[in-house]
C-alpha cells in the first residue's frame, strides 16, 4: 500500500465487499495499532466475520485496499499467514482426528511451534488433546481453536468471537492469554457481539454496523460518551406528574414507563441520562419515590445506541444493564 | 515444519478406508476369477450365442472366452470399474467441495499453505491411494492367474491396472475440479458421475455400430479399455489421454480455487 504507517498492523482503506447484490462491507477504514488489543463489535451480520476473512485472503475484496503486517493478503500468501493466528467464528475442524493430531498437522504447516507450548496451553484451558474432535463439546472445540491460533506465537492474532461457548472461568483464562500476548508485543484483533469481553480485553474498539464503521475510539472514550441508566420507582398515582417533570430535564431520555414487574401498585420509569447530575436531582427533589437506581456508564449501553434507535431498551433485555 | 503436510495428513487419515476398499476388491476378484475354468467350456459358449448381439457388445462380452477377455469383462470393465469409480468420486468430492461445505477448509487455508499447494497435495494423496489400490489389484489378479487358468501376461495385467487407475484418476479429478470451481459437493459429485457413467454409456452405444465409432474418442472408458490392455498390452495413446487429462484437471482445479472466495 505504501502509505501504511509502520505502526498499523492492520490497515484497510475504502474496503468494500459484495456478495452478488448484497454489500457486506461498505467502505471500511480501519487502523489497528501495533501491540494493541483491538475489538470489533457489532450485531450479527454487521460484517465482522467478512472483514476478518478478507484479512486472511479467504475472501477477496470487491474494491479498496488491505495491508496486514504491511503486506497485501493477496500477495502475502503463506508467509503472511504463518505470522497470523486465526480463530474462525464458525469453527469447523476435521472430526476423526484427535486434538493432538490436528494441532500437529497445523504446526507442520504454520510452525515452528516451541516444544511444550501446546501442552502448556492445553493445561491452562483444561483440554484433553487425546480425544477425537468429534467427541468434543462446543466449548472444548473452541479451546482447540484457540490453541491452534496461539501456539506459534504469531505477531498478529485474529480471533472471531473467541469466547463463544466458553464457560466464565475459561473466559478469564482467555483474557489472561490475550493480556500476555499483548505484553509480548503481539497485536490482537478480536470481534464479538458480547461487549463484556471486549470491554475487559480491548483498549480500542471499532463498532461495525451494516458494513460500515460507526465509531472507532478507545474503550475509555466510548465509556465517557455513554449515558447512565436511571430507573425510578414510584406509585401509580404519582407517575404521570413525575414523568412530566422528568421530560423537562436536559439530557434525559425516557425509555420506558410501565407497571413495576415486582412491586404491585408501583410504576417503574426507565431512562437514559447523559446530562448534568444536579438537574436530575433537582427534578426528583421532594417527589415520592419508591426506588432510585443510577447505574455507572456502561460500554454496552453506549454501543447499543449505535445499533439502533433505543435498541435493548425493554426491561426484558436485562443484558444491557 | 515438514514438506507436504497436507499430503501426509490426507494419507494418514485414509489407511483404514483403504484397507476396506482393498478387501472389497479382493472379495470381488475371488468371486469371479476362479469361475473362469467352468465358464470357458462349450456350454457357456452356446449360452453366449443365444444372447442378442447388441447386449454382448454393450457389455463387452465379445471375448469372454479368453482369460484376458473374461477378466476384462467381469472385473476391469465392470465391477472393478464401479468400485474404483466410487472410491474416486468420493475422494475427489471430499478433497475440496466436501471440506469447504463442512467448513474445515477455511481453517486449513488460514494457515501457511497456498491454495495451489492444497490442490496439488490433495490430488497427490488421491493419486497415491488409487495407485495403492491399483497395485493391490494387479498383485491379486496375478495370484489368481495360474489357479484360475486365466493365462494372463503379467505386463498386460499391469497395463490393465494402469488403465483402471488412470480412468479412476480422471473421474476423481473431475470431482476435484468441479469442487474447486463451485465449492459445492453436489456439483462435484454430479460432474464426476456424469463423466464416469456418461463415458461408460457412450462407449456401449459406440460399440453398437461402426458408424458411431467416432464416439469412442470422446469417452474416457474407451481410452482406458478400448485397445484391450489385458489382451494386447499397454495402449500408450489411451494412457496418455487419461493421465494427460487428469493432469489438466488438477491444474484447472488449482487455477479455479485460487481465484475465488472460500466458503461463501
Amino acid at each position: 500500500m505504501g502509505t501504511g504507517s509502520a505502526a498499523s498492523v492492520v490497515q484497510t482503506r475504502a474496503l468494500h465487499k459484495r456478495f452478488g447484490r448484497i454489500a457486506a462491507l461498505k467502505g471500511i477504514d480501519l487502523d489497528v495499532p501495533a501491540g494493541s488489543v483491538f475489538g470489533i463489535i457489532g450485531p450479527n451480520g454487521a460484517g465482522k466475520t467478512t472483514l476478518m476473512r478478507l484479512l486472511l485472503d479467504l475472501l477477496r475484496p470487491s474494491s479498496g485496499e488491505i495491508a496486514v503486517l504491511g503486506v497485501d493478503p493477496r500477495s502475502g500468501g503463506p508467509d503472511l499467514r504463518r505470522r497470523i493466528g486465526f480463530l474462525p467464528g464458525d469453527l469447523f475442524m476435521a472430526e476423526r482426528v484427535s486434538g493432538q493430531e490436528l494441532l500437529r498437522c497445523f504446526s507442520r504447516i504454520s510452525g515452528p511451534v516451541k516444544p511444550g507450548t501446546v501442552r502448556a496451553l492445553a493445561e491452562r484451558l483444561e483440554l484433553d488433546l487425546g480425544r477425537p474432535v468429534r467427541a468434543l463439546s462446543k466449548g472444548n472445540r473452541q479451546k482447540l481453536g484457540l490453541i491452534q491460533a496461539f501456539m506459534h506465537q504469531p505477531p498478529l492474532l485474529i480471533l472471531d468471537e473467541p469466547t463463544s461457548g466458553l464457560d466464565p472461568l475459561v473466559q478469564q483464562e482467555f483474557l489472561a492469554l490475550v493480556r500476555e500476548a499483548s505484553s509480548n508485543g503481539q497485536t490482537v484483533l478480536l470481534s464479538s457481539h458480547v461487549l463484556s469481553e471486549i470491554e475487559e480485553a480491548a483498549d480500542t474498539v471499532a463498532i461495525l454496523r451494516s458494513g460500515t464503521v460507526v465509531s472507532a475510539a478507545s474503550t475509555a472514550a466510548i465509556r465517557a460518551s455513554a449515558g447512565r441508566r436511571v430507573r425510578i420507582g414510584t406509585t401509580v398515582t404519582e407517575a404521570p406528574a413525575l414523568v412530566e417533570r422528568l421530560g423537562r430535564v436536559p439530557g434525559l431520555v425516557l425509555l420506558q414507563v410501565g407497571a413495576d414487574p415486582v412491586a404491585s401498585g408501583a410504576t417503574s420509569i426507565n431512562a437514559r441520562f447523559d446530562g448534568e447530575m444536579p438537574d436530575l436531582i433537582t427534578a426528583l427533589a421532594g417527589q415520592r419515590l419508591l426506588d432510585l437506581v443510577v447505574q455507572e456508564p456502561d460500554l454496552e449501553e453506549a454501543v447499543l445506541r449505535f445499533y439502533g434507535p433505543e435498541a435493548g431498551a425493554g426491561t426484558g433485555d436485562g443484558g444491557a444493564g | 515444519m515438514s514438506r507436504l503436510p497436507l499430503f501426509t495428513r490426507s494419507l494418514a487419515g485414509s489407511w483404514r478406508p483403504l484397507l476396506g476398499w482393498a478387501a472389497g476388491i479382493l472379495a470381488v476378484l475371488s468371486l469371479y476369477l476362479p469361475l473362469y475354468p467352468s465358464l470357458a467350456g462349450q456350454d457357456f459358449q452356446d449360452l453366449l450365442q443365444s444372447l442378442p448381439s447388441e447386449l454382448i457388445s454393450a457389455l463387452g462380452y465379445d471375448q469372454l472366452t479368453t482369460g484376458a477377455g473374461y477378466t476384462q469383462s467381469t472385473f476391469f470393465g465392470l465391477i472393478g470399474f464401479v468400485l474404483f469409480t466410487i472410491a474416486a468420486v468420493s475422494w475427489g468430492t471430499r478433497a475440496i467441495a466436501g471440506d469447504e461445505e463442512s467448513g474445515t477448509l477455511e481453517l486449513v487455508l488460514a494457515h501457511a499453505v497456498s491454495r495451489v499447494q492444497l490442490v496439488l497435495e490433495r490430488s497427490a494423496a488421491i493419486a497415491a491411494r488409487l495407485l495403492l489400490l491399483g497395485l493391490f489389484t494387479g498383485l491379486a489378479v496375478l495370484v489368481f492367474n495360474r489357479p484360475a487358468q486365466l493365462g494372463l501376461v503379467p505386463s498386460h495385467v499391469w497395463a490393465g491396472c494402469a488403465a483402471l487407475i488412470g480412468l479412476a484418476l480422471l473421474t476423481a479429478f473431475v470431482a476435484l475440479a468441479a469442487g474447486a470451481f463451485s465449492g459445492r459437493r453436489v456439483w462435484a459429485l454430479a460432474a464426476a458421475v456424469a463423466v464416469a457413467v456418461g463415458g461408460y454409456a457412450l462407449n456401449a452405444v459406440a460399440n453398437q455400430n461402426p458408424d458411431l465409432d467416432y464416439l469412442h474418442s470422446w469417452t474416457p472408458y474407451y481410452w482406458a479399455f478400448g485397445a484391450g490392455p489385458l489382451s494386447n498390452g499397454a495402449d500408450w495413446a489411451g494412457l496418455t489421454a487419461l493421465y494427460g487429462t487428469s493432469t489438466l484437471l488438477v491444474l484447472l482445479a488449482a487455477f479455479a480455487l485460487n481465484r475465488r472466495d472460500i466458503g461463501t
